[in-house]
Formats: C-alpha cells, sequence, structure tokens
C-alpha cells in the first residue's frame, strides 16, 4: 500500500545507550536531599502484630524515622485497583512472609539496612493457610477477616466479559478473592450425547516474572504535591492509587517512569511507590527505596494453578462442549488476580467452536506473596489445561493434533465469546504454517515428540488512548505518549508512525512517554495494546496537525483551507507554492519561533468500538529431544506465527515472538516459584531457574502472518503476550509424544521427565 | 543487599598478609564467593586482605614431576595455560566450564578450596588426581592432602590466620583423563572424574557435587569400576535440583559417561 517508514526493522532509537549502559532507568535517578529506605519484612506467614519497637533502630546512627501502619493511619493507607485490599504496611497482622511491616528511611543504604534489624517486631503467630486446598477447607483460617469494596474500575468489566455479573450480594467472609462463571447451552446435556469424553487436571507452576530491573521508585511529598520516578508499567495508574491515598488532585500527583528493566506484567499496577511516598510524607524528604531480586519475587508474582477440564467429542474429533474449573492461588492480596482470572476463564477453552460451555474460576487468598499480571493474563494457566485436553482427545479419536484442531478451529469473523468482536485472524491458515514447519524438519530419533498449541486472547487493551504530536519550527517533531518503554521497541513503532503520517525522515522524530505531567494520558501499557491503541491515537494526532498546518498555510496562502494539498513533510498552495512544515511554523507566527500541537483522541467508538479491540492469537510448535537416561529435555525446534495484521517493525515481532516464547519455555521446563514452610526456597535467581542463551531451540522459525485485519494503524494488531500462551501445552504435549506419557504439570523438570518415563 | 563496611589492606608480600591475617580480618581473592556471604549479611568482616598484590600465591610451574599452581591463579587462566593444557588437559578442561564467565575471571583456585563450596567441580578433580595443597601460618607450612583439606561441605581445614600458598599435582606420564558433569541449574548436580594411568595400573575415580563433600577412590582397573556401586557409596543431599533417589540415578549415568569418555581418550 505504499508505505515507507512502516513495515521496515528500523533500528530501535535506544539501541546504543541501552547496550553500553547510558540509558537511564529508575535506579540511577536521584532527588536532591535524598534520604534511602530499607524496608523491614514479615517474618512469618500469618500473624498478629502486638507491638513494633522502634527505639533501638532510631537511635542507629544514620536513622532519619521508622514508619510503621501508626504513622500513616490518617491516609488512605491501602491501594489495589481492583479490590483495594492492599496495605501499604501492614496493619494488625501479616499476611505472608515478606510483608512490609515498617520503612527505616536513613542517610544511607547501609544505615538504613542495619537499623532494619534493630526495628523488634512482636507476633502472636496464627494458623496460616500456605495452599489452594487449606484456604479452600471448611473452617480455614482467614487471610482477610472483611471484605473490601471495589473501586470502581468500570474497565474491568469490560475487559472481564462480565457485564450482566450480579455484584455486592452481601458474601459470606472467605478465602475467595473473587470468582468467575462463564458458560452457556446445555453442558451436561451434550455430554451424554458425546461419543468421546476426556477429563484430566494439570498443575500450572507459581512463577516470578523474572525482568533484570527490581522494582524501585524515588518519591517526594512537598507542599501537597507528590512526584514520583518509579519503574511503573501504567504510571497513570499508580497516579491514580497515589492520589487516593494522599487526597490529592490528579493534578498534584506526578509520577514518570524511566527505561524500564523489563515488565512482562510484574511491573503493572502499583507496587514499591506507595512505600516510596508515605516515607517522604512522614520525613519530609525524597525517599529512594530500591528492592533485591529476592525482595521483588516477594512483591508480586505469578498465579499458580490447578486446573481440571472435561470435554465432549462426537466421533469425528467435533468439540461438543467443554467445562473447566480453575483454581488459582493469588497469594495475600488480590492486584490483578481477579482480571487474571477473569481472562483466563475467556481464553481457556481457545478459539475453537464450543456450543457449550461451563467454566468457573476461582482466585483464592493465601498466606504467601501476591500474585498479579503476568503475560498474558491467565491464558498461559488456561491454555495448558485446554490445549492438552485436546491433544489427549485427538489420542483416543485416533487423529492427529492438526486434524482435531482444523475440525474445530472458528474461522476468520466468527465468535467465540458471544457479543464480542468476532476473529479478526485467519487461525486455520496460521495452524498450517506451524505444522509445516515442525514437519519439514521433524527427526527421526528416538525419545522426540512434536507439540503445537492454539491460542486467542481477547486483548485486554480498553480503548482510552490519547497522543500528541508537537511540530517544531525546523519541521522535527516531538511524540507524547503516556506509554512506557520496557524494552519493547515502541519508541522505534511511534516514531515509524508518526514519520509515516507526516511524510517526515525518521530521524527528526523524538518519542518522549511516561510522564503524568507531560505526556497525555494512557490507561496501560499492557496487553500488547501500544501498537495498535497508540498508534491509532497517534494517527489521529498527526492528521489533527496536519489540518492545523494546513489552516495556518491557508492563511499564509490566502486561500481556503481545502485549497491546500498535504506533501511529505510539507504543504502546497493552488497555486503550486510550496512550504515545508517548519516554514508554515515560523511564518504564521511570524518569527524563528513557535510550536503546532496534533491532538490525537481514542475511546470505544467506531472500529474500537466492540470489544475487545483486536485477539491477540498465539500459535506456536515446538520439536522436543529427550535424554531417557536423565530426563533432560533439549528443545529442537521451535516455531511461531506472529499473527499480526501488519508488522509496523518486522524486527520487534520476532523479538516479542522469541521472548514470549524463551519466557514460555522457561515456565514449561525450569521455573517455579517452590515454598518450603512460610518462606519460598528459591526467592533468588541462582536458584529459581530462567531461561539461558544455551537453552535456546536449535531451530528457531518466527514467520509473521501478515493479512491487514486489525483494527490498528495499516492494519496492525498487538503482539508481545500471545506466543507465550500456547507454549507450555505445546511442550507437554510434545514430552508426552516423545515418552509416551502424559504430564500433568509444568515445569516439566529433568526429575519430572524421568519420573514420568519411569513410572507405570 | 548493599555490601557493610570494610577496610581493605594490600600486602604484597605472604609474611606481611599472614600479619594481617585475624578473625575479622580475613583472605579475599576474587570475592566471588566471600562477597556475596557479605552481601547476604552471613559474613562481616572489619577488614579484607587482598592476597593478588603476592608473588608468592600465584604462578603455574612444574618441579620435580608436580604441577604447583599458586593459590591465587584464576580459573579462565588455568584453562588456558598452555602447561596445564599440555600436561593435565583433562584439569584445563574442567576450569573452562566452571561455573559462568565471571566467575572464572574472577575466581580462583585457592578461594574455591578454602570456601569449600559442595556444588563445586575444583576438588573433585583434585581429590581424583590425588593432590596436596600447602597452606602458611604464623607456625610456618605445611602439607595436606586435598581431601584432608576439604572436610565439609563450606569447611575446610584451616585456621582462621593460615593462607592456601598453592596446589600441588604429582604428574603422571600417559594419564588419561575424563570430567563429566551432570549440570542443569546454576552449579553442577553430580561431577564424575575419573582417571587412568594404564602403565603403573593406577585408576582413580572421583565423584563431587552430589553430596556434602567430593569422595575419589582407587581402582585396579576400570573393569572394577561399577557404576550401580558407586551410585551406592554416595550420599546425595536432596534439593531442588533433584532427590536423593533422582541424583544417585544421575551418579550411575554419569559414572557411566565418565568412563566412555574415556575410552575416547588416547595418553
Ligand atoms: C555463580 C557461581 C557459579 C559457580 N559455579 C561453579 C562451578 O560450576 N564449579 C566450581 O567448581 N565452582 C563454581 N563456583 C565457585 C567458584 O569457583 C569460586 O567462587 C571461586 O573460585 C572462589 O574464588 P575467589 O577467589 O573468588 O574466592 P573469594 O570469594 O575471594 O574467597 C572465598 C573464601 O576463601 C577464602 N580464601 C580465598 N583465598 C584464600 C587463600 N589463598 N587462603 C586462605 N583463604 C582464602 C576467603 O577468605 C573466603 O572465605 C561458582 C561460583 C559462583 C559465584
Amino acid at each position: 500500500m505504499g508505505e515507507n517508514v512502516v513495515g521496515r526493522s528500523v533500528r530501535r532509537p535506544d539501541l546504543i545507550e541501552k547496550v553500553t549502559g547510558a540509558a537511564e532507568y529508575c535506579v540511577d535517578v536521584t532527588m536532591p536531599g535524598m534520604a534511602h529506605a530499607k524496608i523491614v519484612r514479615s517474618d512469618r506467614a500469618h500473624a498478629r502484630i502486638t507491638g513494633i519497637d522502634v527505639a533501638a533502630a532510631l537511635e542507629s546512627p544514620g536513622v532519619v524515622a521508622v514508619v510503621t501502619a501508626d504513622d500513616i493511619a490518617a491516609l488512605y493507607a491501602r491501594f489495589g485497583h481492583i479490590i483495594s485490599d492492599h496495605w501499604i504496611l501492614a496493619t494488625g497482622k501479616v499476611r505472608y512472609y515478606g510483608e512490609p511491616v515498617a520503612v527505616v528511611v536513613a542517610e544511607t543504604v547501609a544505615a538504613a539496612a542495619d537499623a532494619v534489624e534493630l526495628v523488634l517486631v512482636s507476633y502472636e503467630d496464627l494458623p496460616a493457610v500456605m495452599d489452594v486446598d487449606a484456604a479452600l477447607a471448611g473452617g480455614a483460617p482467614l487471610v482477610h477477616e472483611q471484605s473490601y469494596d471495589a473501586t470502581g474500575d468500570e474497565s474491568f468489566q469490560n475487559l472481564s466479559h462480565l457485564e450482566d455479573e450480579a455484584d455486592d450480594t452481601e458474601a459470606v467472609l472467605s478465602n475467595i478473592a473473587h470468582e468467575v462463571n462463564v458458560g452457556w447451552g446445555d453442558v451436561d446435556a451434550a455430554f451424554a450425547e458425546a461419543a468421546v469424553v476426556v477429563e484430566n487436571t494439570v498443575h500450572f507452576p507459581m512463577l516470578y516474572a523474572y525482568a533484570m530491573e527490581p522494582y524501585n521508585a524515588v518519591a517526594s511529598y512537598h507542599e501537597g504535591a507528590l512526584t514520583v520516578v518509579s519503574t511503573a508499567q501504567h504510571p497513570y495508574m499508580v497516579r491514580d492509587d497515589l492520589a487516593r491515598v494522599f487526597s490529592l488532585p490528579l493534578s498534584r500527583v506526578r509520577v514518570t517512569s524511566p527505561y524500564l528493566g523489563g515488565g512482562y506484567g510484574s511491573k503493572s499496577y502499583t507496587k514499591v511507590e506507595p512505600l516510596a511516598s508515605v516515607a517522604s510524607w512522614v520525613t519530609g524528604r525524597p525517599v529512594k527505596l530500591t528492592l533485591t531480586v529476592e525482595e521483588a519475587i516477594y512483591t508480586t508474582r505469578v498465579d499458580s494453578a490447578r486446573i481440571w477440564v472435561k470435554s465432549g467429542f462426537a466421533a469425528d474429533g467435533t468439540i461438543l462442549a467443554r467445562e473447566f474449573d480453575i483454581v488459582m492461588d493469588s497469594g495475600a492480596y488480590a492486584d490483578n488476580s481477579p482480571l487474571v482470572m477473569a481472562k483466563s476463564v475467556n481464553r481457556c477453552f481457545g478459539p475453537y467452536r464450543v456450543p457449550h460451555l461451563r467454566a468457573r474460576g476461582r482466585s483464592i487468598y493465601t498466606n504467601t506473596s501476591p500474585a498479579s499480571s503476568y503475560r498474558g493474563f491467565g491464558a498461559p494457566q488456561g491454555n495448558l489445561a485446554g490445549e492438552t485436553n485436546l491433544d489427549q482427545a485427538a489420542e483416543r479419536l485416533g487423529i492427529s493434533g492438526a486434524d482435531i484442531r482444523r475440525r474445530n478451529l472458528v474461522r476468520k469473523g466468527e465468535e467465540i465469546l458471544p457479543g464480542k468482536r468476532g476473529i479478526d485472524a485467519d487461525i486455520p491458515a496460521d495452524l498450517e504454517m506451524v505444522v509445516e514447519s515442525l514437519e519439514r524438519d521433524r527427526k527421526d530419533v528416538p525419545y522426540y515428540g512434536i507439540g503445537f498449541g492454539c491460542s486467542a486472547s481477547d486483548a485486554g487493551a480498553y480503548p482510552i488512548s490519547t497522543a500528541q504530536v508537537r511540530v517544531q519550527i525546523d519541521g522535527s517533531v516531538l511524540v507524547l505518549s503516556g506509554s512506557t518503554e520496557m524494552g519493547q521497541g515502541s519508541r522505534s513503532l511511534l516514531a515509524q508512525v508518526a514519520a509515516e503520517e507526516l511524510g517526515v525522515d525518521l530521524s527528526v522524530v523524538t518519542v518522549v512517554q511516561s510522564d503524568t505531567s507531560v505526556t497525555p494520558y494512557e490507561r496501560t501499557t499492557g496487553a500488547s495494546r501500544t501498537t495498535t491503541l497508540v498508534g491509532l491515537a497517534l494517527q489521529r494526532a498527526c492528521a489533527d496537525a496536519r489540518s492545523r498546518l494546513r489552516d495556518m498555510a491557508a492563511e499564509l496562502f490566502e486561500c481556503s483551507p481545502g485549497e491546500v494539498r498535504d506533501l511529505p513533510g510539507a504543504v502546497a498552495g493552488p497555486d503550486g507554492r510550496e512550504l515545508d512544515f517548519g516554514a508554515v511554523v515560523r511564518q504564521w507566527f511570524g518569527g524563528s519561533a513557535g510550536e503546532v500541537t496534533g491532538v490525537g483522541l481514542l475511546r470505544r467508538d467506531g472500529a474500537t468500538q466492540k470489544m475487545p479491540p483486536f485477539w491477540e492469537v498465539g500459535m506456536v510448535g515446538v520439536a522436543v529431544e529427550i535424554d531417557p537416561e536423565t530426563g533432560v529435555v533439549a528443545v529442537d525446534q521451535l516455531v511461531t506465527v506472529a499473527d499480526v495484521g501488519f508488522a509496523i517493525n518486522p524486527r520487534a515481532v520476532e523479538g516479542q515472538d522469541l521472548g514470549a516464547a524463551t519466557q514460555g519455555l522457561g515456565s514449561a521446563l525450569h521455573e517455579e516459584l517452590v515454598y518450603d514452610g512460610a518462606q519460598l526456597a528459591n526467592a533468588n535467581v541462582v536458584d529459581y531457574r530462567v531461561p539461558r542463551v544455551k537453552d535456546l531451540p536449535r531451530k528457531i522459525d518466527l514467520m509473521i502472518a501478515e493479512r491487514r485485519d486489525g483494527v490498528g494503524p495499516y492494519g496492525a494488531k498487538g503482539a508481545g503476550e500471545g506466543t507465550l500462551n500456547p507454549i507450555g501445552g505445546a511442550v507437554a504435549a510434545a514430552v508426552a509424544r516423545a515418552v509416551g506419557k502424559w504430564p500433568d504439570r509444568l515445569p516439566l523438570t529433568p526429575e519430572r521427565v524421568w519420573r514420568l518415563m519411569s513410572s507405570d | 543487599m548493599t555490601l557493610p563496611p570494610f577496610a581493605l589492606r594490600r600486602p604484597v608480600t605472604l609474611d606481611e598478609a599472614l600479619r594481617e591475617l585475624t578473625e575479622d580480618s580475613v583472605p579475599y581473592c576474587g570475592g566471588t564467593e566471600l562477597l556475596l556471604a557479605m552481601r547476604a549479611g552471613l559474613h562481616r568482616p572489619d577488614a579484607l586482605v587482598d592476597l593478588k598484590r603476592i608473588p608468592e600465591l600465584s604462578g603455574v610451574r612444574v618441579e620435580d614431576g608436580v604441577l604447583v599452581i599458586g593459590a591465587t591463579e584464576r580459573h579462565a587462566d588455568l584453562a588456558t595455560h598452555p602447561v596445564i593444557q599440555e600436561r593435565l588437559p583433562v584439569f584445563a578442561r574442567m576450569e573452562r566450564h566452571i561455573g559462568n564467565a565471571r566467575v572464572r575471571s574472577q575466581g580462583s583456585i585457592g578461594g574455591n578450596l578454602c570456601f569449600a563450596e559442595p556444588k563445586s567441580d575444583v576438588a573433585t578433580v583434585l581429590m581424583a588426581l590425588g593432590a596436596s595443597v600447602t597452606l602458611a601460618g604464623p607456625e610456618g607450612r605445611r602439607t595436606a592432602s586435598v581431601e584432608e583439606f576439604v572436610v565439609g561441605p563450606y569447611y575446610a581445614e584451616k585456621e582462621p590466620d593460615e593462607l592456601l600458598v598453592d596446589v600441588r599435582i604429582p604428574l603422571r606420564d600417559g594419564l588419561r583423563g575424563a570430567y563429566v558433569k551432570f549440570q542443569t541449574m546454576e552449579r553442577p548436580t553430580v561431577g564424575v572424574a575419573v582417571l587412568a594411568d594404564d602403565a603403573a595400573g593406577w585408576y582413580r575415580l572421583g565423584v563431587g557435587a552430589v553430596g556434602e563433600v567430593p569422595l575419589a577412590w582407587s581402582f585396579g582397573s576400570l573393569g572394577e569400576i561399577d557404576p550401580d556401586e558407586v551410585a551406592a557409596w554416595i550420599d546425595p543431599t536432596p534439593d531442588l535440583s533433584g532427590s536423593e533417589e533422582y541424583k544417585r540415578h544421575v551418579t550411575a549415568v554419569y559414572v557411566r559417561r565418565a568412563l566412555a569418555k574415556l575410552e575416547q581418550v588416547s595418553a
């Protein structure tokens, strides 16, 4: 379609500074007069706090203050954007090992660390619920003895397909943080008619979304205004939480996120910002708080899940009905787990025609570290159940894994969630690409198996986006967006869109992001939304700038605006006279100064009316080769299809897919947080085994399917999460085919595979 | 965690260094273990005595048929040292695969033995080779076999005022050796060394990383080594890299693999 700048793998503008270490991350940021905080954390899972003695700590050299719940009782001392249940500092009791109990503020990090040891917290132990079975047992101790009002994030309702859910029926207190039910048809009748019914249970591990940079923030509360620089993926969401804590107008809270050292969902929503902010509020000084990896693991982890699934099929493999029961261990606070669960329920049954469905999901409070968003939002958990169930059914029916999917996959335009946007992708065609690539390089060796899987996620990208472009007197362009750059390459993508729309050279476009007092509103940077939604807002901002420039040029040309034509980086008048953007701005203002701002607003309207704005397809295949003596699984092939509509920057798409697949392989083969009593046995990256370069598959085939079928700019759709979602199920299926037995849990560590092979 | 404050001493002779050592003033070489322990709050010495400027503690040489390696020699240098590559290739190869690039280019052989981390490769191979260490203290020097020196997890038989000076490995003409390790996490799950001096009828097997300390045995022939029997001799430590049963199993597998690899090695 004749685009010039989009569709090319241009080099990302932040490449060199990131590789050389010159790039500024939050941890590099200082504020004048800054003090340092360290956190006193609970050393037990569940206990009443009977006293906190801060005297010795206050006498320790360099200590400025010790902040406890009592000091912040005048504030709204909780956060949580769905259920505001998360106490900034443990109040009355602690709910998990590692929970912040007090903040020590000192002149140096070392002084704060020393004084942490001197804060004496006395506790009275309470019985703890360390897993979902204990939490759901009759008479189980409650993690929360009160219920909390929802914060009224109305988009939660819209994101989660729960519009008709009745709320606020006075519920009996329990450890169920949130329950979701989705379904249609007559499931029991369909099961009764099925030729084959297949039932299985899978366990998805407790994970840590390892990002190289642990959470950190520096905050300054001064004269009724709060300034925070932090590692927030969604600075605007954090701003809203902080404004509520301090009862400040939104305009008096400024949250800035420099480059993020990885997010993967773990940095979405509020984390350490309230701790640094209340410490500043109490001390009157800017306060910096930097967590260790261990503390970061205790701050947010990924929901583990146990999922029971049952599906009924006709003799030819057609799905008649599916039923799911998902139980997630969400830890001590809800955080984003209710949305994770809502999404898991929507996504577990896959992009298939399911005439009768019953899916129930429960998010459970336990006395473990709180779980929240993770790349894929509940899809990796649910998909493992749905896809392995389908493959086991194929085995029982005597058909191939490809055939059972061919029979049931939805076609373009079909709805998988009633009333939602129909599928905006050709998933059957994507499947053929995966299967063809895997089969082409299939090896004929023992203990070799291939597996593949599909997913379609109703992108949790609620369409509220704004963008601005500011055209300068030299024709260069600033793009302003409230989205965050966390490694995904959004700065190149947004610059490419602006350069394309305005017809200017990429080298004169600069993208400025993630400052709530400077860059325009962006709901979140999650759910693979930036390219699609910010891209649309940015296209509108560029059109708005162009329209203003035409109006100004019309005055200069003394013609009507309709007579001014757009040229790349310039306009032309009726007499053929051309003025570049810089000249229009300079001449209109009548000096060598001024600028023109174009504004783009996006909401649920027109093409983005129907939710979700796009479906994020995940389509992957793997081939594994197993060492039968040790159970070690080597990944021989990794095949992915990025069904992105149009790749604005193909290399960035490939990077997202390889990254997502590798992260998925981590949880499929190595990663798992293990609780040993009240504490984690592996809250560090030596014992929590993340993927390494040497684990990379021998063959990597990252394909891109471009059918211009998305609502985004040039037909684009999001990428970033999708490819992770089906990896777990694909690996499980490949291992099952290699060894002849079905695993029921991830990660497939060497010992687990060896035991699977040795079992009878 | 951040490092707690400490004083740094930088002696340039062995005697000077020995005078500096006390319970609270401890030897420091690459710091790959020591600084981690200090960061974790496990250890808080007042002073670190840097050994890297002491010439007596460095260097690789052959003395009367014995390979002498100075305590401060780093893994990366040992892996590529021409004398070691020529006279004891099995040792050079083991050094090349230790930890990661940062650990290899900073960590020393002396620090490795003195820290006595159970999940190690170095002590396993050294025990199999029948190596010994030289220690210097206020009372003079003494020698101990590596078996006598590395006696427990994180426990080397050494006084706080003693320094490890060098490691001594007796060389054998025509020695064949193989070292294989099973590693899925940051550190090895099991490492197996087999050595054969066919002319002398001298055969050794070392198994390490799997239990609290490496173990080594002598045999009259390779045929006497029964992998399943060896697996029964060890005392595996169960942890996240495997249960006791699994570790015993992979030990037998790796003894078999070490023997198979040795067959490929010519004298
Ligand atoms: C991530 C990681 C992975 C690793 N993987 C492996 C592996 O795969 N295989 C393996 O074998 N090892 C492994 N190691 C261990 C590594 O070999 C040792 O950390 C390193 O050799 C220690 O040497 P150093 O000079 O850094 O010791 P330091 O940290 O400086 O000192 C360690 C201890 O020894 C004492 N000390 C040091 N030198 C002397 C001396 N000359 N005399 C007396 N006392 C002394 C110090 O006081 C201290 O207590 C790994 C380590 C890390 C951190």
